[in-house]
C-alpha cells in the first residue's frame, strides 16, 4: 500500500532528528496527525518562529532573539571574566551554580580532529575578537574533559596567551560528596595527579 | 530443559587489551566504539547506553588509555560489555594530544577490520606512553621524530614494503648518492619518471637506523612519509593534518 505523498514527506522529514529512524518517525507522524493535532500545530508554528527569529548573539554566540542576548546585556555582570563553553546547555549548567557572574562565550561545538571539525566550525575568530575587547582580563576555559574538549581548551589557551590574555582552565577531581570508594579510576588518578598543596 | 549456550557460540572475548581509536553516536543513547585490540586488530563494538548521563562505561571510554575490553558477537559490529582500567593514567596534552589523534586517524584509515597486528599494537602502546611522558611544551622536532617512527613502523607492520637499505635492483644504498623513492618500488635512479620523492641515500639509511638527528633527514623523511601515506590513503585528506593547517591561520 502506498501512503499519500504528503504523509511520506512528513515521515522522512522527521528523520532529520538525531536518533530517529524510519520506525520512530512513522510513529511520530501518526501520533501527531491522529492523536495530537493541536500539538502538531504548535510544533509547526514554534519551529517556524524559532527559525525566523533566532540568531547568534553578537557577543557570546549563544542563540538569541536580539542582536545582544539578555545575559550579555545584564549590566550587573562582571565584564572582566569570560567563560568559554562548548554548548548552550553547558552555559545553563554554569548559571545553575549561581557562583559565576561573568560573561560567556558559546563555541557551539568543539574541535574534533577525527571528524574534521576545525577552528572555523567553532567560531574561533569571533572568540578572539570578543576576548580582546579591552575589558576582559581573564578567560576561563570550561570545555568538557574529553580528549576533544582538552584539545579545544589547549588551542584556545595557546591563541589567547600569545595575545597577552590571562587564561585558566576549570579544575577537575572528585565530585561533591564523592566517596573515593565509588569513584572511577580515571577521575581518581587525575585527582591525584592534579592535587594541590594544603595551605 | 534449558540448555545454556556454550561460550564459543557467543564468540565472547574477555579482558582483551585494547585502545579506543574513536567513538561515534549510535541510536538514541549508544555509541559505536572503534577499538584497536592486541589480539584481534581493529574492532567495532556497540556500547549500549554509553551516552546516558550516569553510564558506568562513560568514564572508561577514553582514547590513549590502555583498557581491558570484554565483547561478544560474530558479526562485524560486536557488543561491548565491559571496559576496565589496565595501566596507570596516560594523559596526552596539547600538541602531543594532537599527535595521538593523528595516529588514531591513520589507524582508522589503514588498519583493516579483524586483522591482528600485535606488534603494531605494542608499538602504538609504547608511542602513546612516550607522548604522555613528554613535558608540557615539547619542541616540535621531538614530536615529529616520534611520528616519523610511528608512520614507518605502521606501514611496515601493515605489509607495505618500505625498503630503506637497498634499491629496486637489490643493490645496497649509498649514503652519498641521490635516489628517487617510489611507492611499491623503493629507491630508484633519480632520473626517468616524475613519480616519487627525490632524496639522499643518507636519509634512507638514517631512517633504517631510526636516527633522525640530521636536519636533512628530518626534512626528507617528512616528505617521504607524506608521499607514501598519501599514496596508500588515496584522495581523501587526513582531517587531523587539515586541522593543524587551519589552526596555523589563527
Amino acid at each position: 500500500m502506498n501512503s499519500p505523498a504528503v504523509l511520506e514527506q512528513l515521515i522522512s522529514a522527521l528523520r532529520c532528528l538525531p536518533g530517529v529512524g524510519p520506525k520512530s518517525s512513522t510513529r511520530m507522524a501518526y501520533h501527531l496527525l491522529q492523536r495530537d493535532r493541536q500539538g502538531a500545530q504548535l510544533l509547526a508554528a514554534s519551529l517556524q518562529q524559532a527559525l525566523d527569529k533566532l540568531a547568534h548573539c553578537d557577543y557570546c554566540n549563544n542563540f538569541s532573539e536580539h542582536a545582544v542576548c539578555s545575559v550579555c546585556q545584564d549590566t550587573a555582570r562582571d565584564k572582566t571574566a569570560l567563560c568559554v563553553v562548548e554548548m548552550p546547555t553547558d552555559l545553563m549548567m554554569l548559571e545553575n551554580t549561581r557562583s559565576y557572574h561573568g560573561q560567556y562565550f558559546v563555541l557551539m561545538g568543539k574541535l574534533s580532529p577525527m571528524d574534521g571539525i576545525g577552528p572555523k566550525d567553532i567560531h574561533l575568530d569571533k572568540l578572539l575578537k570578543r576576548a580582546q575587547d579591552g575589558t576582559v582580563n581573564e578567560v576561563i576555559l570550561a570545555t568538557n574533559f574529553t580528549s576533544e574538549g582538552e584539545a579545544t581548551a589547549h588551542y584556545i589557551g595557546q591563541m589567547l596567551k600569545s595575545r597577552g590574555i590571562q587564561v585558566s582552565r576549570i579544575a577537575r577531581g572528585l565530585p561533591m560528596g564523592g566517596e573515593i570508594e565509588y569513584v572511577d579510576s580515571g577521575t581518581l588518578s587525575t585527582a591525584l595527579l592534579e592535587r594541590k598543596a594544603v595551605t | 530443559m534449558a540448555v545454556s549456550k556454550p561460550d564459543s557460540g557467543s564468540h565472547k572475548q574477555s579482558q582483551q587489551p585494547v585502545f579506543i581509536l574513536h567513538t561515534y553516536p549510535f541510536k538514541e543513547t549508544s555509541l559505536v566504539v572503534e577499538m584497536f585490540s592486541q589480539e584481534f586488530g581493529r574492532i567495532a563494538a556497540v556500547a549500549k547506553g554509553a551516552r546516558r548521563p550516569l553510564s558506568a562505561m562513560r568514564g572508561m571510554l577514553q582514547s590513549f588509555q590502555q583498557l581491558a575490553g570484554t565483547w561478544s558477537g560474530k558479526n562485524e559490529l560486536k557488543t561491548l560489555h565491559d571496559l576496565e582500567w589496565m595501566t596507570g593514567l596516560t594523559l596526552l596534552r596539547g600538541d602531543a594530544l594532537m599527535c595521538g589523534f593523528y595516529m588514531n586517524e591513520l589507524l582508522l584509515r589503514l588498519l583493516p577490520r579483524d586483522d591482528a597486528h600485535a606488534q603494531l599494537f605494542e608499538y602504538y602502546a609504547q608511542t602513546v606512553q612516550t607522548l604522555s611522558t613528554l613535558q608540557q611544551m615539547p619542541d616540535s622536532q621531538q614530536l615529529a621524530q616520534i611520528m616519523r617512527r610511528f608512520e614507518l613502523k605502521m606501514l611496515q607492520e601493515l605489509g607495505y614494503a618500505v625498503p630503506l637499505t637497498y634499491d629496486e635492483h637489490g643493490e645496497v644504498i649509498h649514503a652519498n648518492e641521490s635516489y628517487r623513492f617510489e611507492a611499491d618500488y623503493g629507491a630508484c635512479a633519480p632520473s626517468a619518471t616524475r613519480h616519487g620523492v627525490l632524496m639522499q641515500g643518507s636519509t634512507l639509511l638514517d631512517m633504517a637506523r631510526g636516527d633522525y638527528s640530521n636536519v636533512v633527514t628530518q626534512a626528507q623523511s617528512k616528505q617521504l612519509m607524506r608521499y607514501l601515506l598519501q599514496h596508500y590513503l588515496g584522495e581523501k585528506p587526513l582531517h587531523t593534518r587539515q586541522l593543524l593547517v587551519d589552526l596555523q591561520g589563527f
